[in-house]
């Protein structure tokens, strides 16, 4: 038997990592990312550090010394200039003869007004340009704060809000959770749905092509149907893995470079502290396992039981009912995660992917519960291969009109 | 091939009997009866086919060829009747000992035609390296070498048949089932095909392939097996039948009077190259001919019963025939095979 089923998801893994849509897809969800967030600030970066040695003029005397760190920060090499005469003259002949990229000027009104004059050899970028412009209004401010014997560390870090909540009934859980809650819980109904509809496309196609003939001749339509499932999935999970590499490797790997070649940035540090840890990531993918087994076992048996995508399409809608209605509760079960509704709605297995994640990744759901909605998917699997396996079995080979629920429930009962 | 000896020691006479007659069958079904709702597809089928003979299995569309042979292939479950192949469980055997070629041919149209090849090779039982090298050499042979990392979409229809063939033998079967196998072929791809199967008949493979083509038929087969309108009507050796079947057609030559060629028991008159022919009514002898022949003082030179060419025994038993009950199992009595299978067995 094994021989068999093994072949079968050696089969359909190679075939679909070696698509086209899986290259695409698994490698288009990172270069978004990647895409999106650094390579605008890696190639401005990158860009301007190689050219770009900036000379300060001091007209001060107390601004270079917090000022050069900033701009060094931000990619710049930066270089003292005292204060003379002659100074523009000479740092102008000096730009002229590429020593120097550009320099900047700050005074007594700078101390006041955070205004700077910046002399550059080229137009300098928008980046760039803020880049100067905060590090000199920053310079400036904390030096104003400590004549004022304020702490400007505080302030210009932003300041740190401490909440209290006052309510016992009402969820605690911050912005960034909410995202993660919501955020996965919408990813799983997409990946679950995506992965199960290619397992029922797969189905159709082979009963439509009648290969199936060939292949149920020489094994039990059980086995082709295992086989196909653990070979899509198989697949899932290689692109999860790659996506799930992709995100390490962002947050623990570009993000800090970058916050390190652009303090500007420092923003970005936010996506660090909101990623979700090794355990809730672990989750993710157990609710998305058990979610496929149950979904693709359902969409499979859809598959054989219908003759043309359009059927498909239309016979589908119980499964696309079963996956929407969770969508549709997720935020208010985010907001209360522990009424007895919300508990009762997560521990319905074809529910629990979506909705238990949605409670769990928000925190505070009792270790058990989670244990039971995953006992409660596996029996839930059982059942299913049980019910459709049996429709398989018979729709697969059969062809003309899509079966009535009474027709198939007869097919339950003798297959 | 499993050693059957004790059972046949330790068994009942009339049972070590059958066992060992199993094991001179390929294939053999007994009152396989199979239903879809109301209507019966399949009757009572019984059925066999000795080891290392060709046996066409024959009849109209819609006859319940293809059934017949989803159920040994364990496609279907039939509802009466039982199937054992090589006198052993069908499941057990299946498998390996089976290559099977349905009707309607699919192919999975993304992979390359070797991968595909490959994985036919695997789920019969073959391991992956193996099947791959089978496959490579197959498509040296059937001259598509170059074919082999290309997807199978990309390849005409012909072609693609050869690969779905290519997947059908690749585990070197003991008995092939070819449905329909020369429909869809261009004359060329016919022959190639033929010749294959002539050569797996040399190897001592079994063979059973059903068809149309009567003519693809009668060069092939050593058996026939005629089914219409869900039943059996003939059954047996080809020479057999058709000796059986030599009636109906009258060729003479003769010098002389030709008014005793009319009479009540002629049909009509043909003149084809073999001379002419007498087409006898149904249910009239020829006897009565002769004996007007000699009467009139004609010469006579030939007067012979033709061996009807399957072709016309097709259309005697499967097209009109199909109701005339008493006519067909006086047919299928006289060749049925259990009288013939002495002959026609290995």
């Amino acid at each position: 038997m094994w021989h068999n089923v093994w072949a079968v998801i050696r089969r359909e893994y190679l075939q679909r990592v070696r698509s086209k849509w899986f290259i695409v897809a698994t490698a288009g969800g990172p270069l978004m990312m990647a895409g999106l967030i650094v390579v605008p600030a890696w190639l401005a970066v990158q860009g301007e550090r190689d050219q770009f040695n900036l000379a300060v003029v001091d007209g001060t005397g107390v601004l270079y010394e917090g000022l050069a760190p900033r701009l060094e920060n931000g990619g710049f090499e930066v270089s003292e200039a005292r204060w003379h005469a002659n100074v523009v003259t000479e740092l102008r002949e000096q730009a002229n003869r590429g020593e120097l990229g550009g320099f900047i000027m700050v005074d007594e009104l700078t101390l006041e007004t955070g205004e700077a004059l910046y002399y550059s050899m080229d137009v300098p970028s928008a980046l760039r340009q803020v880049t100067v412009q905060t590090s000199v209004a920053r310079t400036a401010l904390e030096y104003q704060l400590e004549q004022q014997g304020v702490d400007p560390e505080g302030l210009l870090g932003g300041g740190e809000l401490q909440v209290e909540v006052l309510s016992a009934s009402g969820s605690d859980i911050s912005e960034p959770q909410f995202a993660i809650a919501y955020g996965g819980a919408f990813f799983l109904y997409m990946v679950i749905l995506l992965y199960a509809v290619a397992v029922m496309r797969a189905t159709l196609e082979e009963k439509t092509s009648r290969i199936v003939e060939v292949i149920i001749s020489a094994m039990k339509p059980s086995e082709l149907m295992l086989g196909k499932i653990m070979g899509v999935c198989a697949v899932s999970l290689t692109q999860m893995t790659i996506w799930i590499a992709a995100a390490v490797a962002l947050l623990a790997g570009a993000i800090p470079m970058m916050i390190a070649a652009r303090p500007e940035l420092a923003n970005l540090e936010a996506l660090r502290e909101i990623a979700p840890g090794l355990g809730l990531t672990a989750l993710f993918v157990g609710f998305f396992v058990f979610g496929f087994l149950m979904y693709s076992g359902l969409y499979a048996a859809v598959g054989a039981m219908c003759n043309s995508d359009e059927e498909a399409q239309q016979a589908q809608f119980p499964m696309i009912t079963l996956l929407v209605v969770p969508i549709v509760m997720v935020a208010p079960i985010i907001q209360a995660p522990n009424t007895p509704m919300a508990t009762g709605l997560s521990l319905f297995p074809l529910f629990s992917p979506i909705l238990m994640w949605a409670r769990v990744s928000g925190g505070g759901v009792p270790a058990w519960q989670v244990a039971l909605s995953f006992v409660l998917m596996a029996l839930m699997i059982w059942v299913i291969a049980a019910i459709a396996g049996r429709i398989y079995k018979v729709g697969i080979l059969m062809s003309g009109k899509r079966p009535t629920l009474p027709e198939l429930w007869r097919w339950v009962k003798e297959a | 091939m499993r050693v059957r000896a004790p059972h046949s020691v330790m068994g009942s006479a009339t049972e070590s009997v059958r066992i060992m007659s199993d094991n001179g069958f390929a294939l053999r079904l007994n009152g396989v009866t199979k239903r879809f709702g109301k209507h019966t597809a399949v009757d009572g089928f019984d059925f066999e086919v000795p080891r290392g003979v060709i046996c066409g299995l024959l009849g109209p569309n819609g006859s319940g060829k293809t059934t017949s042979i989803r159920m040994i292939m364990g496609i279907l479950g039939p509802d009466e009747g039982t199937v054992s192949l090589f006198g052993e469980d069908p499941d057990v055997t299946r498998r390996t000992k089976v290559g099977y070629l349905p009707e309607e041919r699919g192919v999975y149209k993304k992979m390359k035609c070797l991968e595909l090849i490959t994985f036919l090779g695997e789920i019969r039982g073959l391991h992956r390296g193996e099947a791959r090298r089978r496959g490579g050499a197959w498509l040296d042979r059937l001259g598509l070498p170059e074919w082999a990392d290309k997807k199978v979409e990309d390849l005409s229809k012909g072609m693609q048949q050869k690969i779905q063939f290519i997947g059908t033998v690749i585990h070197e079967p003991e008995l092939l089932i070819l449905d329909e196998p020369f429909s869809g072929l261009d004359p060329i791809n016919q022959d190639v095909l033929e010749e294959i199967v002539r050569d797996y008949h040399a190897k001592g493979t079994t063979i059973l392939f059903s068809t149309h083509l009567m003519d693809q038929a009668e060069r092939l087969c050593e058996r026939v097996c005629l089914i219409s309108n869900s039943r059996k009507v003939l059954d047996g050796d080809l020479k057999d039948i058709k000796a059986a079947e030599r009636r109906g057609v009258l060729a003479v030559e003769f010098e002389g009077p030709d008014s005793w060629i009319q009479g009540p028991e002629v049909d009509r008159i043909e003149q084809t190259d073999d001379g002419l022919h007498l087409i006898l009514r149904d249910g009239y002898d020829h006897q009565p001919i002769l004996a007007r022949a000699v009467e009139s003082g004609a010469r006579i030179l030939r007067f012979d019963l033709v061996e009807p060419r399957l072709h016309e025994i097709f259309v005697r038993h499967a097209g009109g025939g199909a109701t005339d009950d008493a006519g067909m199992s006086d047919v299928a009595r006289r060749a049925s095979p259990s009288e013939v299978a002495g002959v026609g067995g290995v």
